[in-house]
């Protein structure tokens, strides 16, 4: 096809678009971020104490989080967001944002996926590190937190921000329940200027951004805290 | 170690449920569909304006209460207003038998016509459109898309309905010839005619429709606030005013 006037027009008038609705969509950034970072943190603290429950802890327990693993990693994001948001909260008569309700389901979410990729950091220890740890005299507590569990969590770090990037695409879907993350906002703008394209176009360009910018932080984390001499 | 570590999951669960409630003054929470311009769009700012929204801020001026104004899903705008997630809708809604069962409606505000939209260079008829296997695209979740169901496919019509998330992405696909025509509102309609190379093709049959604001069916004493605000602002030189400002 020829490149003719009309399509310079086009390519200014796209750009003029996306110009105009920049700040914007960046502040929906800011709500995604907070989506992303609720959501991990609260992964992170409960999937701990899942692996360490699955890796240590009875049978009736590790059947328990057996089930929870398997319902959050098998249902799908948006039925569960529907489910959380229409559903169980109203139920409960709590009435949460669909903010709120969206970083409580994809942080249960990543709890599930993330409680596996700290049980294998654990398994794939020496068992000779919980023994040692015993035979000092630390408690079964003392040896999981103090001696598996940091040198675990350094293990994960690679795997984890697979998890965040997962995370953080996953979030555009709670533009469902009116959350104005990026992916709302685009397309709210796109019904306006009827500019659909380049505001979809942008929308992925600040989801590239905000993936690199976070898997690179992390990569420079697992530099910080890795242990010298301490090679996989 | 297990009893602790539950207690732990319990007591976590609470405290981001109890972070997340807090209580505060009464703002009505009014629920607009954002897709769906001239009614209600949000700005180049990102504040929500629109017809609607303009209204619903005048009203709660004259009546005396706070509103904000939350973009939503339209597909999902009635379970949000009976799970009390906002209080009513102002945003171009069609009064349906159905939807009586489920809300309350105020007086009606505006009279809507369904119409269908082609590309500029079309000249099928709309008898044509419904025909040969065609694709029509429709926004999810309207009186229109339930309506052609009804009274066109199951009547043995000959087309395929293609059902979207708004209207404006519907247009789109008419305007990249992934199907022939899209049903919906004229004023939605004509926005898209000001901004795309599409025209109006006319009414295709369906009867004319109410818009009003609805209501949880609870709330007699909010139905009767909007309900009195209206009347106000209609007999109010600012309806005219609105009218030229939006041209819906």
């Amino acid at each position: 096809m020829p490149v003719t006037g009309k399509h310079v027009v086009d390519m200014m008038e796209s750009v003029a678009a996306i110009k105009e609705a920049l700040p914007y969509l960046l502040h929906g950034s800011v709500v995604t971020m907070g989506l992303v970072c609720g959501a991990m943190i609260l992964g992170l603290t409960l999937g701990i104490f899942l692996a360490v429950g699955q890796v240590y802890g009875g049978a009736v327990l590790r059947s328990v989080i057996g089930v929870y693993v398997w319902f959050f990693r098998g249902v799908p994001l948006l039925v569960l967001l529907f489910l959380f948001y229409f559903g169980l909260f109203s139920l409960l008569n709590i009435n949460l944002s669909a903010f709120t309700v969206a970083a409580i389901v994809l942080g249960l979410i990543s709890s599930a996926y993330q409680s596996q990729i700290f049980r294998g950091a654990i398994v794939s220890l020496p068992e000779g590190q919980f023994k040692a740890a015993r035979a000092l005299g630390m408690s079964d507590r003392k040896s999981i937190f103090y001696i598996i569990l940091p040198q675990a969590l350094r293990l994960s770090i690679p795997a984890w921000s697979n998890e965040y990037s997962i995370v953080l695409k996953d979030s555009a879907v709670a533009y469902a329940l009116g959350v104005m993350e990026i992916m709302a906002r685009a397309h709210f703008v796109a019904s306006r200027t009827y500019e659909h394209f380049p505001l979809y176009f942008t929308a992925g360009g600040i989801f590239l951004v905000l993936t690199y910018l976070g898997t690179k932080g992390l990569g420079i984390l697992e530099k910080k805290v890795s242990i010298p001499g301490y090679t996989r | 170690m297990g009893k602790k570590i539950l207690s732990c999951l319990i007591v976590l669960m609470a405290f981001v449920l109890v972070t997340s409630v807090s209580a505060k003054e009464k703002v009505y929470i009014n629920g607009i569909d954002a897709n769906f311009p001239p009614f209600a769009y949000v700005d180049k700012n990102g504040v929500p304006d629109g017809f609607d929204v303009k209204a619903v801020d005048w009203i709660a001026k004259e009546m005396g209460f706070k509103v904000t104004h939350k973009p939503m899903d339209w597909d999902g705008i009635i379970p949000s207003l009976k799970a009390r997630k906002i209080d009513f809708i102002a945003s171009g809604m069609s009064v349906t038998d159905k939807r009586k069962q489920e809300v309350n409606f105020t007086v009606p505000y505006w009279v809507i016509t369904q119409v269908l939209v082609v590309p500029k260079d079309s000249t099928l008829t709309v008898d044509q459109v419904f025909s040969n296997g065609n694709k029509v695209g429709v926004q999810r979740g309207t009186s229109e898309a339930t309506w052609m169901k009804e009274n066109l496919i199951q009547k043995g019509k000959n087309f395929v309905l293609r059902e979207y998330d708004s209207s404006p992405l519907s247009v789109e696909d008419v305007v990249n010839g992934r199907i022939i025509a899209a049903a919906m509102d004229d004023s939605p309609a004509k926005d898209a005619v000001r901004k795309r190379p599409v025209k109006i093709l006319g009414s295709f049959g369906m009867h004319d429709e109410n818009f009003a604001y609805a209501v949880r069916k609870q709330d007699k004493e909010l139905l009767k606030m909007l309900n009195e605000g209206l009347k106000k602002l209609m007999a109010d030189p600012y309806w005219e005013e609105l009218k030229k400002t939006y041209k819906p």
